[in-house]
């Protein structure tokens, strides 16, 4: 470790100095005096002179003035000729009283300015370490609290401040880069045990502080030589403080971000529980429906009678299809995801798609109430399959989120150049704030939480209309109707 | 249980509960049901299942854990204030600590969707002979090669004697009581161990891998003494 202590700063020399000019000026103004009014009692001209200079330099230099002002004094009093030449009684009780006077009142006046310096210089500190811990709470972002540190360290420091990170990067506000070697020394100190709070200086002067909260090892705070020399034992003690308080807030951003991402996990987890028993039970419900059916025609086929019979056999059909649209979606929610979708462009009868969903939706849920209301040929341009999937997707999700009973209805029109399909249901709707999550992948809106579902309808729906092109949303029926209206839009096919 | 609710039982055919609200499920196992000759009543919710309950009790209620209105769970707290009719959770759930749940709320045995009409029924059997057995003191129990008698605690398999520790007794007791019905761990401890003993599901199979020794002819392919993988056990009764 290389400590270099400059035993005098700069900003001593220059207080001295400005100690001197101000005595020499007094000197001068008791030299006018004299020359016009040959006055002796010329000492509170020197004795003003002491006092500005304790008032504007403090204590030390007023004593020096002091001394300097009396011998200045002592050239008037004793005729300039002999200093210092005891030659009447009085003289040197002037003399005396001057100096006595001169130290007492250098001395009084420069406590007072100290004091007031270092009030001010408290205040300051208090206003810098308020300032800096009000930016570190600002963000959890540790990228953020790195630079913020490093530009309250210049400040305190006067100078330029970096913060060395444990990975070997570095923030710094104002684009100021280290000098090499720096960053390997901080990273090799950062390593290094117990070496918290202890303040490294390098041979080039700059100024290395390990960051550490709670034994762990943050990074470094690094700031450059301050100009005017040596900094004052506060202004150590603030960046000490700065440092601190900064490492304090990367801990503080840390556990933040371990916490967030512990919660994150938990909700991912939450999630695929959820989606597991979503997809156990949307694939076992048919299957149990198939098993039942086929082993009671196994168990006790000749003792049903044939409506019975038949519609078990219905049962096995319908729950099948319906096995298989589930399986369909899971399928093509991979293919999204891998970004292996299909998409072909044809034109194609919207109105016939329409029909086939509605025959097949109504077969499923023995639904007899879709009702689609008329509407003009409209051939759009698309794939027609995966339009299907789509409009089936949104007829089964407002089937299965309506009362029994209730309406579901179709309409189809054309809109400029685009032919628009619009599917509305008597449900309870969508709380409206989350009405722009309902193509979320897994979003399942609270008021149907009762009803088993995956969450995955409408999300391949959207998927499948963008793919295409085509736009799908979804709004709440305009009171006093209730219910959900989602919309797919498709270009139409060129004339 | 109620003498009215024993006398209908003996009198007509059982009565089923059916509380299911898919609706291709209930038309998929009613006919079965019916032809096995049982009559069937049917609720899509908890409350609908509730208040036929509280009016007009079935002798077995089959029950889906997943109901639009409220938790099945809650269905089986709420039936078992005061009813001891029996509960088969008729579940699509893949989560062993549900079906745990259910048992220790008081249902008597579960199923998993899919099933076939012929277990479902081995099942409804099996929980009204349980029920049966709670209220007539029967001296002793048969399935198959095992016998047991149990005012002398003698247990007998192909009529040779097998000598049980008391603990292995205990076991096999339990099992028998609510043969072809499952047992959860915990209820295994609280017979063997007591309520209060603080002992690992772990002693379970010890236990019972020391009895399956002793009962089974292969005690690793076991045929009487049964695992339910993560639940607890089921001694096979004669019919199921």
């Amino acid at each position: 470790m290389t400590l270099k202590i400059a035993p005098i700063s700069s900003r001593t020399i220059w207080r001295y100095a400005a100690t001197f000019v101000i005595v020499a000026l007094s000197t001068g103004v008791a030299e006018i005096v004299y020359r016009f009014s040959h006055l002796l009692r010329l000492s509170s001209v020197f004795l003003a002179g002491v006092l500005v200079t304790a008032f504007w330099l403090g204590s030390g230099p007023a004593y020096f003035a002091s001394v300097i002002a009396f011998l200045a004094f002592n050239f008037y009093i004793l005729g300039g000729r002999t200093p210092l030449s005891f030659t009447s009684w009085e003289s040197i009780l002037t003399l005396a009283m001057f100096f006595i006077v001169a130290m007492l009142t250098g001395s009084l006046t420069g406590r007072v300015r100290d004091e007031a310096q270092k009030a001010m210089t408290r205040a300051r500190a208090t206003q810098a370490l308020f300032d800096a811990t009000r930016d570190f709470s600002a963000s959890p972002d540790e990228n953020f609290i790195h630079e913020r540190l490093a530009y309250h360290l210049a400040a305190a420091a006067r100078s330029g401040a970096l913060v060395v990170t444990q990975q070997g990067t570095f923030a710094s506000p104002d684009g100021l880069e280290p000098p090499p070697g720096l960053l390997s020394r901080a990273l090799a100190l950062a390593g290094e045990e117990g070496v918290g709070g202890v303040v490294t200086t390098l041979a080039d002067g700059w100024s290395l502080r390990p960051l550490h909260a709670d034994g762990v090892s943050l990074g470094v705070a690094a700031w450059r030589p301050h100009a005017g020399g040596q900094l004052a034992a506060d202004e150590q003690t603030l960046l000490a403080i700065l440092a601190d308080a900064g490492a304090a807030a990367v801990a503080r951003a840390r556990l933040a971000a371990a916490k967030s991402n512990a919660e994150a996990r938990a909700r991912t987890e939450e999630l695929r529980n959820a989606l597991l028993s979503s997809i156990s039970h949307d694939l076992r419900t048919p299957l149990a429906a198939i098993m039942a059916s086929a082993s009671s025609l196994q168990e006790f086929g000749e003792t049903f009678d044939l409506a019975t019979r038949r519609d078990l056999t219905a049962t096995i059909q319908e729950e099948s299809e319906r096995m298989n649209a589930f399986v369909a979606n899971l399928l093509n929610m991979t293919k999204l995801e891998a970004g292996a979708l299909a998409v072909t462009r044809t034109r194609f009868g919207v109105q016939e798609v329409v029909d086939r969903t509605m025959r097949r939706q109504q077969l499923t849920h023995r639904r007899t109430v879709l009702e689609a209301a008329p509407f003009a040929e409209l051939e759009a341009s698309g794939d027609p399959v995966l339009f299907e999937q789509a409009l089936g997707n949104v007829v089964e999700n407002a089937i299965r989120y309506s009362p029994a009973g209730s309406t579901v209805r179709i309409a189809c029109e054309r809109a400029d150049d685009e032919a628009v399909v619009r599917v509305t249901d008597e449900g309870p709707g969508v709380p409206s704030e989350d009405i722009g999550r309902i193509f979320d992948k897994f979003y399942r809106s609270p008021s149907v939480a009762a009803t088993a579902g995956t969450g995955l309808g409408l999300s391949i729906a959207r998927g499948f209309m963008e793919a295409m092109g085509g736009v799908v949303t979804a709004a709440n029926r305009p009171k006093p109707e209730r219910g959900l209206a989602v919309t797919l839009r498709l270009g139409l096919a060129p004339q | 249980m109620s003498p009215m609710s024993n006398l209908q039982a003996s009198e007509g055919p059982a009565r089923l509960l059916l509380v299911d609200d898919e609706s291709q499920i209930v038309r998929a196992l009613t006919p079965a049901l019916a032809a096995a000759g049982y009559s069937v009543e049917i609720a899509a919710t908890g409350e609908a299942a509730l208040s036929q309950m509280a009016g007009d009790p079935c002798d077995v209620v089959i029950l889906d854990l997943g109901l639009p209105d409220m938790d099945g769970k809650e269905v089986i707290r709420r039936i078992r204030e005061w009813s001891e009719a029996p509960i088969i959770v008729l579940s699509a759930r893949d989560l062993e600590s549900e079906k745990i749940a259910a048992l220790d709320l008081g249902a008597d045995d579960f199923v998993n969707k899919p099933v076939g009409v012929g277990e479902l029924l081995a099942r409804v059997r099996a929980s009204l002979r349980g029920r049966e057995r709670r209220f007539t003191a029967q001296a002793s129990f048969k399935a198959g090669d095992l016998e047991i008698s149990f005012p002398n605690r003698r247990v007998l398999v192909q009529d040779e004697e097998v000598r049980l520790t008391p603990r292995e007794y205990d076991l096999l007791r339990t099992l028998a009581r609510h043969a072809g019905r499952v047992v959860t761990h915990k209820q295994v401890i609280t017979a063997v161990w007591g309520a209060e003993a603080q002992v690992d599901a772990q002693f379970v199979r010890v236990l019972v891998a020391q009895l399956r020794q002793k009962l089974e002819l292969e005690p690793s392919a076991p045929r009487i003494v049964l695992t339910e993988p993560g639940v607890g056990y089921r001694l096979k009764a004669d019919d199921a």
